[in-house]
């Protein structure tokens, strides 16, 4: 849990595969990355099992960019898709059992406060749409209500994708799948009005097709969760194996899905925004300056 | 034989642009090179892949024509490839990356 433990054992540096060569060298650890650098440096992800053209690797990717200190985090996931690409990357990595994600990352969260006081150390929660608004629902919520301050983000590929299609709180209705053939007869949940009302301090709705944008929410939430409270991000990672999109075509299936039914949105409370300006230099909420009056001669 | 992304020197250094390197899916696969383009006297560096960690989704290739409209990049057969970049060829530096082209293929 810092610097240290990305440095080579003294007499090691010679052994060590080139992969561990290149992330301590020339890795994100210690200094700041951001999404314009990508191709010119040591990524913390790496070779992973995900299908070929996954938008939600693509946005896990871009979720490991923007962390604002890697050496200082932790994530939690739990069964799904996304744990076979978060579990690839040089950060650790906590598994949950199916569903209760959010109570682990409620203990570590508090734990590490016990251990080390002020020194910021993060904990994200990436956890899929089953894990998060199914079957670990009342674990997340639990925590947003008791306000843990760590990240949630679920990775909304609508559909139970690593067992074969079945249907989640989180599909859309009337979407007919592998293994729900008739189509979805309820309402998709909302997630966003839920977090609200159980007060998390940040809530955010992205797709990764506009990596800037991820990478300033990511950074925000997990900045926000350090001392104000719970952050959600919910993000659309499309299944192209189970909605059947040919992989060439992800990124405009996410364009369409992002222009149709899951355009941008943030939510933020007053003392979020007051903790992000004065703590981290956000200029963005500072009060707009007035405009002047109209009639007057400009100056 | 299976296909993976190429992407034209001679395009992409003219443009440089980088948002195949922002949209693939695959970590340190399309990565960028200065010498790559601005050794052969073009303005800009270059994008090139690791062909052995490309999975061949053509996502970069949907990127570069529709939102870059650059048609830098297109999918070739891996044996049809002269020269190509392999992870264990690649040295990062401040800035960009080095790559040393080898065959693609081995035996």
């Amino acid at each position: 849990m810092s610097l240290d433990y990305v440095k080579f054992s003294s007499g090691f540096e010679k052994f060590m595969p080139k992969e561990y060569r290149d992330m301590v060298e020339h890795g994100p650890f210690g200094k700041k990355v951001s999404v314009s650098q990508m191709g010119s440096f040591k990524e913390v992800l790496e070779e992973h099992p995900m299908c070929a053209g996954c938008a939600m690797t693509l946005f896990i990717r871009l979720a490991m960019i923007a962390f604002p200190n890697p050496e200082d985090t932790i994530t939690v996931g739990t069964a799904g898709c996304g744990r076979l690409a978060i579990s690839q990357a040089a950060i650790p990595f906590v598994y949950g059992n199916y569903g209760d994600q959010n109570g682990v990352a409620s203990g570590l969260s508090r734990g590490l406060r016990l251990r080390f006081g002020d020194k910021p150390k993060d904990v994200v929660v990436m956890a899929g749409d089953g894990g998060t608004a199914d079957i670990g629902f009342q674990q997340v919520l639990h925590s947003w209500f008791r306000k843990e301050r760590f990240t949630t983000i679920m990775l909304d590929n609508e559909v139970y994708g690593n067992t074969g299609g079945q249907e989640s709180g989180m599909t859309n209705r009337g979407a007919v799948l592998k293994m729900a053939p008739l189509g979805k007869k309820f309402e998709k949940m909302d997630m966003l009005q839920m977090a609200k009302v159980a007060g998390c301090a940040y809530v955010a709705t992205v797709v990764p097709n506009n990596p800037r944008r991820v990478e300033s929410v990511i950074k925000k939430a997990v900045l926000i969760a350090r001392e104000v409270g719970s952050t959600y991000i919910q993000a659309y990672t499309s299944c192209n194996i189970e909605y059947a999109i040919p992989t060439d075509k992800v990124m405009e299936d996410a364009k369409n899905v992002e222009n149709d039914r899951y355009q941008f949105s943030e939510y933020i409370t007053d003392e979020a925004k007051q903790f992000l300006t004065e703590r981290y230099g956000y200029k963005e909420f500072l009060p707009k300056p007035a405009a002047p009056a109209p009639g007057l001669p400009k100056s | 034989m299976y296909l993976v992304a190429d992407i034209s020197v001679e395009i992409c250094a003219a443009k440089s642009c980088k948002l195949c390197t922002q949209y693939c899916p695959e970590a340190n696969t399309i990565l960028y090179s200065d010498e790559m383009g601005k050794d052969k006297g073009f303005k800009y560096g270059s994008a090139y892949v690791a062909v052995d960690r490309c999975k061949g989704c053509a996502q970069c290739v949907w990127v570069c024509d529709n939102m870059a409209k650059n048609n830098a990049i297109k999918m070739i057969m891996i044996d049809q490839l002269p020269v190509a970049a392999l992870t264990d060829n690649i040295t990062y530096g401040e800035k960009s990356t080095t790559a040393a082209l080898v065959s693609p293929v081995v035996g």
